[in-house]
């Protein structure tokens, strides 16, 4: 049996920057933010273009926690208030946390903000607490655009274990070497008419 | 576990005025409180959907500014001074002036304003019911920005909107298109959001998708091809594209003879279409075609005729051309350098899109209202339909607009059967009704779901000369809006969650929009308002039934499309239309046109000059070679922040987009010493707005953009719309309702002191 790796693929083609996972995320978790933010790629404001009227490209990147394989996080937190899962889902217990910010500081992503009213660090549990009653994340659920793929990516009967598989698709900074559990279809470029 | 115990789920609607989308919701309900939202189950998972504004429904419902109880004013208007009073008091005090001002001007100078109603029936059925049993003014809201849209598709098409005969088939999931041509529309973020999902799933299975629009949007980021035309020149853009197809002869002829008017014979002297009186055949408002059987003229649809599509014919001496052959002549002058250097589209791109458009198997056109918010807009929409029509791809029998009929309102009107109802008059034309009672003197004006100064052209005329004058303003509302602090009298409504409702979307479905809670406050539902004030006149027998009266009413109303579907199946989850229509080019086209065919040659229109989709000039839009007193296109995109002015004062949704902004090209503002960042004003004649700028390529050199539906106080000065004009063209007004202006007008703007 190959072990079981809870996780996400992310379609840049269908992603739209709506942000409603973002919204999502923060209605479900309430988080100080949402632990999943979208950014524009290639450019200095969202939703801004890249390139010079009208040859011009806008990319939306979704980025989140990406539970990876080799959490630096969780080496780096001196209370254990960060785990890995058996299902691969890397779990901050807000309560547990102290506040240090070491695994703010340890991860690669900047997937771990900090709640300064509460003191405590935050980040996405991939909505474990759904996982575990056979849901999806909210994000996934709420997506606009149907771009958030989750399930088990060592398994390519499930959708984003079959996505995952693709050539195209890639991880973010793989040279880190923590493994991301988040994988990305790039968008399509402009085949021209 | 016990917290889930006493969680109840009702599957209910958000209904924001997204129209054709309305979303299912599940409310979670916890001791008679919703906590929270997601996205309901549908029989299709592909319409299970949610966006950041549905999730923000308990901010709204909660929200810490709602109005919560009937207020009267006690300042000037606009101060936003108010004391609390009973519902009683404001009903009556409503029923009093409404009587006393009706006994002097009649009851057509009471007009109800009745803006977007989202995609629910009741609460604008109620008070269109009560306008009709009054028999005052029911002031149209399309005039908002809408009319130019069913404008131009009522003269070429006969139906108010084209949607369905363009796009009905990717949303209905019949159409395989090959092509997607998205002009002058951001499904990505604004209507019709629900076609996103198509269009990227008909991408996925290889169609190419163009984009035609003057900003770079979210769906022109997914475009193989993007056009960035300049505003107001759409049509030049639609005759560019005919030249290339002509030209090349890919045209669908056969779908030309049989579906348009363009083998009717059109006299050259009178720009008429020939009648069989002057063949002097019995059948004297027949059309005629050249039959190039008997190379003779002969009755249009007569049996054995084969039509000419095109040619010059002498007829009695009378020297005629088929509309085809004219609407060819005007499309022979649009070569792709002349419309390139008129659009500002590269020549090659519209070659190619032509091309592309001629040699696909199937083209879809998913169109909205952005390019027809300009002052020739409703031309620009022929112009499109035409294109559709000469590539044959209109849907034929796909009649009306996005659904079937549950958006018929006559059950409300005939509460009194043979009684006359109200008096129709559109929003743009109210202006002059209030400011100098042209055609009649309107007095007392009621307001729901408008922001009506905020989103209305023209913002300091309406301030300044509509309000003033004005004996009396009635509004509901949630909120303290820019609109609401000008009424004298403010009435508190529910929020979604709170009252119930029928919404016939998204097609081809039905949901009902079932109450979840309480109504917080003293806030009363639109239905319960207008029975409450119906009472007060001596109506109150046609509102009995409460909110679930009227969704019966429609549910009861035998019309095909909800034809036994019950309140009780609803309340489980969404019923698919139990009518729909058939989508096929191979029945005859049973459009409403004069002619009963899509009339690419108005005759109704030649003595305007718009018999055919000419580009005409813009009203302000600068275009190349006219001059024009301010440079800059001001056009107002729509942002998937805000339902026009709804959800912008959301917390949740500030953060992520927290303050109006006006896009700039770098290159202009760098000719005006202006940084991304800085403070600047953007003004015309009419006003001065001040507010941050964006530094961006995404819109056009001589462009700006700012969305539309910030609140008017959320701007440093100034507002998107007191940039605006109220200018009517007469041929919309004419046609059907002079529209609002919103993408036709020009401004300067200059770095802030």
């Amino acid at each position: 049996m190959v072990e079981t790796q809870l996780g996400l693929v992310i379609d840049q083609e269908r992603c739209i920057g709506c942000e409603a996972c973002t919204v999502a995320c923060k209605n479900e978790n309430l988080g100080s933010i949402g632990f999943i933010r979208v950014q524009t790629q290639d450019a200095a404001q969202k939703d801004i273009p890249a390139g010079k009227f009208p040859d011009l490209r806008m990319t939306f990147m979704p980025l989140v926690c990406n539970h990876c394989d080799r959490p630096p996080c969780e080496d780096a937190c001196p209370v254990d208030a960060i785990e890995k899962r058996q299902d691969g889902v890397v779990i901050l217990d807000r309560e547990a946390c102290d506040g240090c910010r070491a695994c703010v500081d340890e991860c690669p992503y900047a997937a771990i903000s900090f709640d300064e009213e509460a003191e405590h660090a935050e980040k996405c549990n991939l909505c474990a607490h759904r996982i575990d009653e056979g849901l999806e994340p909210f994000c996934v659920v709420c997506c606009e655009a149907q771009a958030i793929h989750f399930g088990d990516l060592n398994d390519p009967a499930t959708t984003a274990g079959r996505l995952k598989r693709a050539e195209t698709v890639f991880q973010l900074m793989p040279e880190q070497g923590t493994g991301p559990s988040v994988y990305y279809c790039p968008q399509m470029a402009p085949r021209g008419v | 576990m016990t917290s889930e115990a006493t969680t109840k789920l009702i599957r209910t609607v958000c209904p924001a005025h997204c129209g054709i989308d309305a979303c299912g919701i599940l409310a979670h309900v916890k001791d008679g409180r919703v906590v929270k939202v997601e996205p309901a189950e549908f029989p299709d998972p592909k319409y299970r959907r949610i966006c950041l504004r549905g999730l923000s429904s308990l901010d709204i419902t909660y929200h810490k500014d709602r109005l919560r109880y009937p207020m009267k004013r006690t300042g000037k208007r606009g101060e936003g001074k108010f004391e609390r009073i009973a519902w009683d008091e404001a009903l009556d005090t409503i029923a009093e002036k409404f009587k006393a001002i009706a006994a002097e001007h009649g009851w057509p100078s009471i007009g109800w304003v009745l803006g977007g109603p989202g995609a629910g029936t009741t609460k604008f059925g109620a008070y269109l019911r009560l306008a009709s049993l009054t028999q005052s003014t029911r002031v149209s809201a399309w005039g908002y920005g809408d009319a130019g849209l069913p404008c131009g598709s009522r003269v070429i098409f006969g139906t108010q909107f084209p949607y369905a005969l363009l796009f009905g088939g990717l949303l209905a999931g019949k159409a395989k298109p090959d092509m997607v041509v998205v002009w002058g529309a951001n499904p990505g973020e604004s209507q019709p959001l629900n076609l996103m999902r198509p269009i990227m799933d008909a991408k996925a299975n290889g169609a190419r998708l163009a984009v035609i629009d003057p900003r770079f949007t979210v769906t022109a980021s997914k475009a193989d091809a993007y056009l960035g035309v300049r505003p107001g020149t759409d049509s030049a853009l639609a005759l560019g594209l005919m030249h290339v197809i002509f030209q090349r002869e890919m045209h669908d002829a056969p779908f030309i003879i049989r579906h348009s008017t363009g083998p009717y014979l059109v006299r050259s002297d009178t720009g008429k279409y020939l009648r069989g009186k002057d063949l002097g055949l019995d059948e004297e408002q027949a059309y005629v075609v050249w039959d190039t059987v008997g190379d003779r003229p002969a009755q249009c649809r007569a049996e054995g005729v084969a039509p000419a599509i095109g040619g010059t014919y002498t007829v009695n001496g009378i020297a005629c051309k088929t509309a085809f052959e004219l609407l060819k002549e005007l499309c022979d002058t649009y070569t792709p350098q002349k419309t390139s250097e008129i659009t500002g589209v590269a020549p090659d791109l519209i070659v190619n899109l032509a091309a592309r458009i001629g040699s696909s198997r199937e083209t879809t056109f998913v169109t909205h209202m952005g390019f027809t918010r300009t002052y020739h807009g409703d031309v620009s929409l022929r112009a499109l339909g035409t294109v559709a029509t000469v590539t044959g791809n209109v849907m034929a029998r796909f009649k009306g607009g996005y659904l079937p009929a549950v958006l018929n309102w006559k059950p409300f009107l005939k509460a009194v059967p043979d009684k006359p109802s109200y008096s129709r008059m559109g929003i743009l034309q109210l202006y002059d009704a209030i400011i100098s009672g042209n055609p009649y003197p309107v007095k007392a004006v009621w307001f729901s779901f408008i922001n009506f100064l905020n989103q209305c052209a023209h913002s300091n005329k309406i301030e300044k000369e509509v309000f003033a004058n004005l004996d009396f303003i009635v509004d509901t509302e949630l909120f303290m809006t820019p609109t609401a602090r000008y009424a004298d009298i403010l009435l508190p409504v529910c929020s979604y969650l709170e009252f119930s409702d029928l919404v016939p979307h998204p097609y081809p479905y039905v949901q009902y929009q079932q109450k979840a809670m309480e109504p917080l406050y003293e806030s009363r539902s639109d239905v319960n308002i207008a029975a409450g004030l119906a009472e007060r006149l001596g109506f109150a027998e046609y509102f009995s039934g409460g909110e679930d009266g009227f969704v019966d009413l429609l549910l009861d109303s035998k019309d095909p499309s909800v034809e036994g579907i019950t309140r009780e199946q609803l309340m489980q989850g969404a019923m698919p239309v139990t009518a729909i229509p058939e989508m096929d080019q191979a029945f005859d086209i049973p459009f409403s046109t004069p002619s009963g065919k899509i009339e690419i040659y108005s005759e109704g229109l030649v003595e305007d000059g718009q018999a055919l989709p000419f580009q005409l000039d813009p009203l302000e839009s600068p275009v190349p070679g006219k001059k024009t007193r301010y440079p800059l296109a001001f056009i107002q995109g729509h942002s998937r922040f805000r339902t026009h002015s709804m959800f912008a004062n959301v917390d949740a949704l500030l953060e992520l987009n927290p303050e109006p902004i006006v896009e700039i090209n770098p290159r202009d503002a760098k000719e005006r010493g202006i940084c991304d960042g800085d403070q600047v004003v953007v003004y015309n004649d009419r006003a001065r707005t001040k507010l941050k700028a964006a530094v961006s390529e995404g819109v056009s050199p001589g462009v700006v953009n700012i969305m539309q539906g910030w609140w008017i106080d959320q701007f440093a000065e100034g507002s998107v719309n007191h940039l605006t004009h109220d200018v009517i063209n007469p041929v919309q007004e004419k046609v059907y309702e002079p529209n609002m202006h919103m993408n036709d007008v020009a401004v300067e703007i200059e770095k802030a002191e």
